[in-house]
């Protein structure tokens, strides 16, 4: 039997769930952060949006589908520009470029990561819970 | 003898449970990567009906190919409520139903098992 225990299994699973979404929450509290972070000079980038995306990979030792971060990119999308002349980083013509953070998207990303992360916490406590009964049923045995 | 039958059986619904409680844990691992498909096991009664035929270990060092879960239930893409734009058709509310009804049914297996060893550890004594 060279086969893990599913219900340690669940729990593994649901362990790279959770560092998953927890990695993207610290990607989404990275863009909201960093929302009205301009260059330093005139003209200059401001910040870019950090992009995450998942994959299913097989764990070689359990047998099961876990989650892993794929990769973190920067989302390409043009930048705002709007007009202030005072600033610093703004340009010959007084435009500085914004960063190309949208909060409500950011918002409802992280309302997302929430729900995903509960999912997986719930399951985590089912699992949990599973294995207690078997125990239990161990103790009711020998009494 | 039907306490040694009832054994087995639950033994084996408990192992189906669990193997069932991994495949929906992946499923919810993964509810937000792209191009996933949704899995679940076969259903227990089909796992019950199968005829299990595994090839006769004559030596030590033979490994039994059918031992795991991984031949009595078989993974297989099953219907789901929504599919993503992203090619994702994990539905979350689906899968917590699911793992609902499987806590459940291991809430039963186990009390059940309980129960005739109460019975059994009765009669021994």
């Amino acid at each position: 039997m060279s086969m893990i225990d599913p219900i340690k299994a669940s729990m593994s699973i649901a362990g790279s769930g959770l560092e998953a979404q927890s990695s993207r929450l610290r990607v989404v509290s990275e863009n909201i952060a960093n929302v009205d972070s301009t260059g330093r000079v005139g003209g200059a980038d401001p910040y870019r949006r950090r992009t995450i995306t998942f994959d299913s990979v097989m764990s070689r030792t359990e047998g099961v589908n876990l989650v892993r971060v794929k990769d973190l990119g920067i989302d390409n999308a043009p930048f705002r520009l709007e007009y202030e002349p005072g600033h610093q980083a703004a340009d010959e013509n007084g435009y500085v470029k914004r960063p190309n953070v949208n909060v409500l998207v950011e918002m409802s990303d992280m309302r997302e990561t929430n729900r995903s992360y509960e999912a997986n916490l719930q399951i985590f406590k089912q699992a949990r819970s599973m294995a207690a009964m078997t125990i239990d049923m161990l103790k009711g045995s020998s009494s | 003898m039907i306490p040694v039958f009832l054994a087995s059986l639950a033994s084996s619904q408990a192992s189906w449970l669990a193997a069932r409680q991994t495949t929906i844990a992946s499923n919810v691992a993964n509810a937000n990567t792209p191009g996933y498909q949704v899995r679940d096991v076969t259903p227990f009664s089909a796992v019950l009906d199968k005829a299990s035929m595994s090839l006769a270990s004559t030596n030590p060092a033979h490994i039994d190919p059918t031992a795991g879960l991984a031949s009595t239930e078989k993974v297989s893409k099953s219907d789901s409520w929504e599919v993503f734009h992203s090619g994702n058709s994990v539905a979350l509310e689906q899968e917590m139903m699911k793992a609902g009804q499987v806590n459940q049914d291991y809430a039963l297996n186990t009390s059940i098992v309980k129960a005739f060893h109460r019975m059994v550890s009765m009669s021994a004594k």
